[in-house]
């Protein structure tokens, strides 16, 4: 019996990967797989990266709101390869992250952490190009299925370089400014980043995601982080706006305000 | 007369609609492409030229002169030699744009001006506090207008040019047309499914838009707006005017090929609570597949807002 439940299992036990390669998605016209769609994460990795017990938010005011649920990480392995003085950095951004985090000063998010974020984003994939439009902070970034070419100037972005890998797109990401974080723990990368991203279609409602993250001044070695993203079902599903800038206002600019003893930068 | 009264509507009708656009792999109309916008045709008319919509070739020459003398001095100067440009960028990166005859981007009414007001908004001109533009009062961040807090310039300043960054990208996919401003960057995705709007209790400074096809044209119809933003080339307002609108307000617009390389896009602006009459707006947009729009991202460099600030601050301890 326990050797019958096994195979059972061994039968239908769907790897993701495997899953991902037996799926056949719609096709556009021109026979690529079709990744339009209005998609969200489902996960801690805004939070952090790497598996974490829940703990206090920055902000004691805030309760149980603020608070960090636990959540299984999405590191490979878990462990990010910085190097010593990186990973002191990396604990410094975590302890002063209440006023340090770019996200807590609306600032555009970057890469990867713009397809983590607790909002969602759409891809319009149209018959050449392919933009990927953000909920968050009104970001977006047009990924150049053309002729790959260099980053004019370092973005928040990036300079998004696409191909097709049978049904997966993947995107070489450079031009990165280096200023926005990987969540709100802290973790961070350069203007020497380089990210590949992977993303195909596992079955008609879940992207499988996976980034490859190199930035030789920080880390020891590349790293990989994976996930699947989960597209927004709802008929009426569309992108709002999360214009935020003026939510940060007071946190940027409070200190310049009338009345605030300000005056000094 | 009659007779040639008629043909020459039907020739006027024939310019905007005798070009077939490609169509796209999904048998849409194909409207992609980078159209940045062209700045130098102001948004009213001057009041001498009554219904006359265009200009003479006398004056035509003339602003071409006039932009040729701009050019050169422009590629002179290699900062802003005015100390009251303050924090106004370079002239060299500052697009004039190419001379038309255009005489304001406003061509209805037909006198190239915005109707008259309603009474409620000419009260609330007179009595809200609204923000002004910089070298005013700066107590908070509330006080400037929300350009300079690189919040939006709204849907339709978003594509009346200003100095610089005026890429404009349409992109679509099955079911959806995406209208992208470079200038402080704006996504706006267009569903085209005939969905109805998001309830009225969500307001968006871009607004709701929905979409649909008339022959070759794109219309698209958008509300849901706030009444936080106003209609000018900075999202503040055009010369004269705060451009205040309410959250009543309406956005027809109609994109439409009139050629290989000439996009029309025409706007027209309904919100009778603070215009007495619906208005339009006439853009004319060429296509330039050399354009590369670049992120602006303007919140994250707003030294400017730290800068009007701080320095308002140190000018009261004086």
């Amino acid at each position: 019996m326990r050797v019958l439940i096994r195979s059972f299992i061994l039968v239908f036990a769907c790897i993701p990967l495997v899953c991902g390669q037996g799926y056949k998605a719609p096709r556009m016209a021109d026979g690529h797989a079709n990744l339009n769609g209005i998609y969200e994460a489902v996960n801690t990795a805004n939070w952090n990266l790497q598996d974490h017990p829940a703990y206090a938010g920055p902000m004691w005011e805030m309760g149980a709101i603020a608070a960090v649920p636990a959540g299984k990480g999405v590191v490979e392995g878990n462990e990010i390869p910085y190097k010593p003085e990186a990973a002191a950095k990396k604990k410094a951004n975590f302890a002063n992250r209440r006023a340090d985090d770019p996200e807590a000063k609306c600032y555009m998010p970057g890469i990867p952490r713009a397809n983590y974020m607790p909002y969602p984003f759409q891809i319009v994939q149209t018959n050449k190009d392919i933009l990927f439009v953000y909920e968050y902070a009104s970001s977006n970034r047009l990924v150049n299925m053309g002729k790959p070419m260099e980053a004019p100037s370092d973005t928040w972005m990036g300079t998004n370089n696409g191909h097709w890998e049978g049904d997966t797109l993947v995107i070489d990401v450079t031009g990165l400014n280096g200023l926005a974080w990987f969540d709100r723990a802290g973790n961070f990368g350069t203007d020497k980043l380089h990210i590949v991203e992977r993303w195909n279609l596992t079955d008609h409602d879940h992207l499988n995601y996976q980034a490859t993250i190199e930035d030789p001044s920080v880390y020891t070695r590349a790293w990989k982080i994976s996930m699947p993203i989960y597209r927004r079902v709802e008929k009426d599903a569309q992108l709002l706006e999360f214009k935020c800038t003026e939510f940060a206002e007071q946190l940027l600019y409070g200190k310049y305000t009338k009345g605030a003893g300000g005056g000094q930068k | 007369m009659r007779v040639v009264v008629a043909g020459f509507l039907l020739a006027a009708l024939a310019t905007a609609q005798s070009y077939t656009p490609p169509k796209t792999p999904w048998g849409d109309p194909d409207l992609q492409g980078v159209w940045p916008g062209n700045m130098g045709v102001p948004m009213q008319r001057p009041a001498n030229f009554g219904e006359r919509a265009t200009l003479t070739e006398d004056e035509f020459a003339k602003k071409q002169e006039q932009a040729k003398r701009q050019a050169s001095a422009d590629a002179e100067s290699t900062a802003a030699s005015d100390s009251k440009a303050g924090i106004g960028p370079p002239s060299y990166w500052v697009e004039r744009g190419k001379p038309t005859k255009q005489a304001s981007l406003i061509v209805d009414p037909p006198d190239g001006r915005l109707p008259p007001l309603t009474p409620e908004a000419q009260k609330y001109r007179k009595e809200a506090k609204l923000p002004g533009a910089w070298g005013g009062k700066a107590d908070s961040p509330a006080d400037l207008n929300i350009y300079y807090r690189c919040i939006t310039r709204g849907l339709l300043g978003s594509i009346i040019p200003v100095v610089y960054n005026n890429g404009n990208q349409i992109l679509q996919a099955p079911g959806y047309v995406v209208f992208r401003n470079e200038m402080i960057h704006e996504s706006r995705v267009i569903p085209l499914d005939g969905r109805p709007h998001a309830g009225s209790d969500i307001r968006l400074y871009m607004g709701d838009s929905r979409g649909h096809w008339e022959g070759s044209t794109l219309v698209v119809e958008t509300t849901n707006f706030t009444d936080k933003d106003a209609i000018g080339s900075n999202g503040a307002g055009y010369p004269g005017d705060p451009g205040y609108h309410s959250d009543q307000m309406k956005i027809v617009e109609k994109f439409t090929r009139t050629g290989p390389k000439t996009l029309e896009y025409r706007a027209t602006v309904i919100d009778p609570k603070t215009w007495t009459k619906p208005w339009t707006m006439l853009i004319q947009l060429d296509r330039n597949d050399d354009y590369q729009i670049i992120e602006y991202a303007c919140h994250e460099g707003n030294y400017a807002m730290t800068d009007i600030l701080s320095g308002a601050r140190a000018g009261e301890q004086k």
